[in-house]
């Protein structure tokens, strides 16, 4: 059975400009252990099909599903990694952050400390847990929110263009990290992004979606590379080609 | 750090410096009145008066009765603030109020306080809650309302019950507002007790400075605008001390 299920999901804003189906029709299975890229030029619709899955936001058509049960809010099995880092607690250190989801669950001090040590570490921060949010750079604060996602053991991680606002080098050296804990925690993600070269050099398989508006699945495909990916590779090379193919018409608007 | 904290310090003393310098200039060489003292016999009769422990008498009526308004004002204040933030009905039915209010100032309620209260501490205490609480509930509800949306949505899905939201993000988000509005209404504060004691009252600065016009007392005149200033100088340091700490590095919670 899928992890998760995407069944005929719509979504149509209504507001003072009157209604904008922003999704429309959108099914997808995901798969526990995959790490799945929706792909798709900026407005199609992705935040919005990612607020849905994580219960921000309520479908106006269809209905997902998470081990087999509908979702309606947000829950501690679906961990999220934000865009910005304003989610981020100004007000607590690095640690205090990462550990924020075990001290609602009432763990002790001494033990939550241990466990967000561990994935502190794990985010490549070792030794930095007692800064706080203001003192680390956008690429350590991006770090600390997949650390805090992490640490409260979610059944799935949902990323919506975590990288986005970095700059290219901090962004392939934190791909190639998400990469290598995704590979040891076998943790199920869906990640967000506008960036063809960074799905294919991170999912098992790329989503790619139709412009809005009825923003939709156009097609799946799936990435059947080895991790570590070699971008530099003629397979690499190839696969961005079939995506970029598929995204170029979404871009000049060919049907 | 070190040499900053000093530089700062350095910086102040400086510029206070500057200003007494100033004064006596202006004193000795510009105005040269018997109605504009320089700073030294001003300074003698602060010594004066201190030794006769009439200043400090005055100082110690005066912030008790800001401390006292101002502790009541802001318990009353930071509650009702919250629940204005929080919850539509309560913004509905209590903004008239706060708009209202905020626009009768405390001068302003001086006559009818001195009717209620007398002439006592309570008609001071009053004066000063009155002047605090609406600054505090009006700060305390934009706090909450500039709460980051992420910032709620990251400990929903980290599963955060409404209460843990609450007093796990939203008010500890909201304590730099706080300490803001309190900040401005304590400045407030200083106003209202001045007017308060100037109008009716048996001790307090505004007293000090009532009776020294009587009596032509310039020298006294100074000595309470010159305390004035200082007292507010420093709770004022306290303030901006609290409110950076809360904004960003030195508390820990785990
Ligand atoms: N709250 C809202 N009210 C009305 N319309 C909205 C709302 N949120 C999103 N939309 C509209 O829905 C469409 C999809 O928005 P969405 O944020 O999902 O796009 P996106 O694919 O994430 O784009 P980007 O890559 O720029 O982040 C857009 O046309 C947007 O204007
Ligand atoms: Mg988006």
């Amino acid at each position: 059975m899928a992890l998760v299920t995407l069944e005929g999901v719509g979504k149509t804003y209504r507001g003072r400009t009157g209604a904008w189906e922003a999704v429309r029709d959108f099914t997808l299975d995901l798969a526990e252990g995959e790490f799945f890229c929706l792909l798709g030029t900026s407005g199609c619709g992705k935040t919005t099909v990612l607020n849905m899955v994580a219960g921000f936001e309520q479908p106006t058509a269809g209905r997902i599903l998470l081990d087999g049960r509908p979702v309606d809010r947000p829950g501690a099995d679906r961990g999220v990694v934000f865009q910005g880092h304003d989610s981020l607690y100004d007000w607590l250190t690095a640690l205090d952050n990462i550990a924020f989801g075990l001290r609602l669950r009432g763990m002790g001090r001494g033990e939550r400390r241990a466990k967000a040590e561990h994935y502190l570490k794990m985010v490549g921060l070792t030794g930095q847990g007692a800064k706080h949010p203001s003192e680390l750079s956008g690429g350590m604060k991006q770090r600390i929110q997949i650390a805090r996602a992490l640490a409260n053991d979610p059944r799935i991680l949902l990323m919506d263009e975590p990288f986005g606002a970095l700059d290219a080098m901090t962004r392939a050296v934190l791909q190639g990290e998400l990469s290598r804990i995704w590979a040891e925690t076998r943790k199920t993600v869906l990640f967000i992004t506008h960036d063809i070269e960074e799905a294919v050099a991170l999912a098992t398989r790329v989503g790619v979606m139709k412009r809005g508006p009825g923003g939709t699945l156009k097609a799946v495909i799936p990435i059947d590379l080895p991790f570590p990916r070699e971008r530099t590779s003629d397979a690499f090379m190839a696969a961005f080609r079939e995506v970029h193919a598929l995204i170029h018409d979404e871009i000049h608007g060919a049907h | 750090m070190r040499t900053d904290r000093l530089a700062v310090v350095a910086g102040y003393v400086a510029g206070f410096a500057l200003l007494f310098l100033i004064w006596h200039l202006a004193a000795t060489l510009l105005v040269k009145s018997v109605l504009f003292p320089p700073p030294l016999p001003v300074l003698e009769r602060a010594i004066v008066l201190i030794e006769d422990n009439i200043l400090q008498e005055q100082i110690v009526a005066s912030m008790r009765r800001i401390l006292q308004g101002f502790l009541i004002g802001s318990a009353i204040g930071i509650p009702i603030g919250l629940a204005i933030g929080s919850f539509r009905i309560v913004r509905w039915l209590l903004e008239p109020w706060t708009e209202f209010f905020r626009f009768i100032p405390a001068v302003a309620m001086i006559t009818v306080a001195v009717i209620w209260f007398g002439i006592g501490e309570e008609s001071k205490v009053f004066l000063i809650a009155y002047t605090t609480v609406f600054v505090v509930i009006i700060s305390t509800a934009a706090g909450v309302g500039a709460v980051g949306r992420d910032k709620i949505r990251a400990a929903q899905c980290l599963g955060a019950s409404r209460l843990q939201v609450f007093a796990l993000v939203a008010l500890p988000a909201t304590v730099p507002y706080i300490l803001t509005g309190m900040r401005l209404a304590m400045a407030n504060a200083f106003v209202t007790i001045v007017a308060a004691e100037l109008v009716a009252s048996n001790d307090g600065l505004g007293k000090l400075l009532w009776d020294a016009r009587l009596f032509m007392q310039i020298e006294d005149i100074f000595v309470a605008l010159v305390a004035l200033g200082l007292l507010g100088f420093a709770t004022d340091r306290v303030f901006r001390l609290l409110i950076r700490a809360f904004a960003g590095r030195f508390n820990a919670t785990v």
